[in-house]
């Protein structure tokens, strides 16, 4: 049995995976070479269970796709930086093997795995997935000669606002010299990500900015209206909003593939996520808002297709 | 006798229930966050189905068959009101707990189900033993669903701490979990049963 015979290569995951290396390696100098080992961990645990899972779907012939380890790598950097291991390989298992192996595999999957394995470990495990933070690095070379983190705070930006009303400062929250989840920090770095993935017509730039316009729209009307205290630039860069723009919206399987419906998407996940931060009970609301979005995209997407069948018949019947 | 036998078995395994024809689940659902409100709610069912298809099977000569349904709803009816009485004066704090559930046996499809489809063609013995059986099916499914579910989401069984100093999952006490592993466990049973079907097709 050759190794390469169980590999199915895909190019567009290649590319994602080239736009996570600085993050990666931002993320490392951070928090600690701890993130690598996590990364190597939840890549064993999660490849191994893709073929676990692929096999009894294939058989013999069970190929373990590449979007396996790009869900490995984005799933890791979602995770606060003091996760266990163990939680973390919970959280990868129920992604590969509940999110996309009962679903079918690759292709088949309805919600993004990653934020499902996510989305259960967060409410499985809150006191580990949101209680404790790590405080960051911020003199070279930092963690990139070290294991673990430099220690605990329990605040990222977001948590501090709310309790303590102090904003973190624009620039930190660009830069991303916060604490926060492994890989939400820079949005200086997601961005360009963002930008390499739209320039090699890898991740769809509609969805992208959909979302962002959406997220800055509804922020800034609950700010206005007074709902919300939030300054929008703040609303935007903080948390894991860019992150799941980037990554997570435009998942190219379960996001909708015409134009009309990724906006109609996008717009659902900007609103849903400046929602529930808003007003729910969670800090965070983006990881609910793509869930949210990929449960409305077939019905959107089908919508959306019949109103066109519909006007073009009427067309028709008007022309002809 | 061989035959009561097999329609034990066929009840627990082949034609289970819940994981094979899928009912009953809104009540695996529900009461399955703790073993022994599992265990109390399938013996209920276990009592109501046996002896609701026992009654069913001795009465059906003479239902008239367009009120068949509306009598064999009285008679689990009376059943349930037996063992909600029962557990209200012996085990007050559970019938606490299981709360409307118990009543709610009577809409357990899994009841009506084996009155139409066992009990109203067939002696009352075989009635009794098929429908106590689906119940005893039931409740081993539940059994298994709240074993997993209790253990991680509490550390406990039956109510018994274990000791095991672990990380609870939050997520097992709530209701979705039951969601999860009852599609699990449907999952690997389904798949099972049809992995056998094809070595016997072929073979």
């Amino acid at each position: 049995m050759e190794l390469k015979n169980h590999f199915m290569k895909q190019k567009m995951m290649t590319k994602v995976l080239i736009s996570l290396i600085p993050i990666y390696v931002f993320s490392v100098w951070l928090y600690g070479l701890r993130v690598l080992a996590l990364l190597a961990f939840v890549l064993a645990v999660g490849l191994s269970a893709e073929y676990w899972v692929m096999r009894l779907i294939q058989g013999p012939k069970a190929k373990v796709s590449e979007a396996a380890i790009v869900t490995s790598a984005l799933f890791t950097l979602t995770l606060p930086p003091t996760i266990p291991f163990w939680i973390a390989g919970v959280g990868i298992l129920v992604a590969l093997v509940l999110a996309k192996g009962a679903f079918g595999g690759f292709g088949r999957n309805i919600f993004n795995p990653a934020l499902v394995g996510r989305a259960f470990i967060y409410i499985s495990f809150p006191v580990q997935m949101t209680a404790a933070w790590a405080e960051t690095y911020s003199s070279l070379p930092g963690g990139l000669v070290r294991y673990g983190i430099q220690g605990l705070t329990n605040a990222t930006p977001m948590i501090a606002l709310e309790t303590t009303g102090s904003l973190t400062a624009v620039k930190d929250l660009f830069l991303g010299t916060i604490s926060g989840s492994i890989g939400e920090g820079s949005a200086l770095l997601i961005l360009l990500a963002g930008a390499y993935l739209v320039y090699t017509k890898t991740a769809s730039l509609t969805i992208m900015l959909s979302v962002l316009l959406s997220g800055l729209g509804f922020s800034t009307l609950f700010y206005l209206v007074g709902w919300s205290t939030v300054p929008v630039a703040f609303s935007i860069l903080s948390g894991g909003f860019l992150f799941a723009t980037v990554f997570m919206a435009t998942d190219p399987i379960s996001a909708p593939r015409d134009k009309t419906s990724q906006i109609i998407f996008g717009i659902i996940i900007g609103f849903s996520a400046m929602f529930i931060r808003t007003f729910a009970l969670f800090t965070e609301g983006i990881m609910f808002a793509v869930l949210i979005g990929n449960s409305f995209g077939p019905l959107v997407e089908r919508t959306v297709r019949e109103m066109r069948a519909t006007s073009k018949a009427k067309k028709e019947a008007v022309n002809g | 006798m061989a035959d009561l036998k097999v329609v034990a078995r066929n009840q627990i395994t082949k034609e289970n229930q819940v994981l094979r024809q899928i009912l009953g689940i809104c009540s695996s659902l529900a009461v399955t966050n703790l073993m022994m409100n599992s265990l109390v709610m399938g013996l209920g069912v276990a009592f109501v189905t046996g002896l609701s298809s026992f009654t069913i099977s001795l009465l059906n000569k003479l239902i008239p068959q367009r009120i068949r349904m509306l009598i064999q709803t009285f008679v689990i009816a009376f059943y349930v009101i037996l063992v909600n009485l029962f557990l209200q004066a012996y085990m007050p704090d559970i019938s606490k707990q299981l709360g409307p559930y118990v009543g709610l046996i009577i809409t357990n499809c899994i009841i009506m189900g084996r009155a139409e489809a066992f009990a109203a063609q067939n002696p009352p013995l075989p009635a009794l033993v098929d429908g106590f059986f689906s119940g005893i099916g039931y409740l081993l499914v539940l059994l298994v669903i709240s074993f997993i579910r209790e253990f991680l989401g509490f550390g406990t069984l039956f109510g018994i701490d274990l000791g095991l100093n672990f990380t609870r999952w939050t997520l097992m006490v709530m209701p979705p979990a039951a969601f999860f592993v009852i599609a699990i466990l449907i999952w690997f049973t389904s798949a099972r049963t049809i992995k056998a079907e094809q070595k016997e097709r072929s073979s």
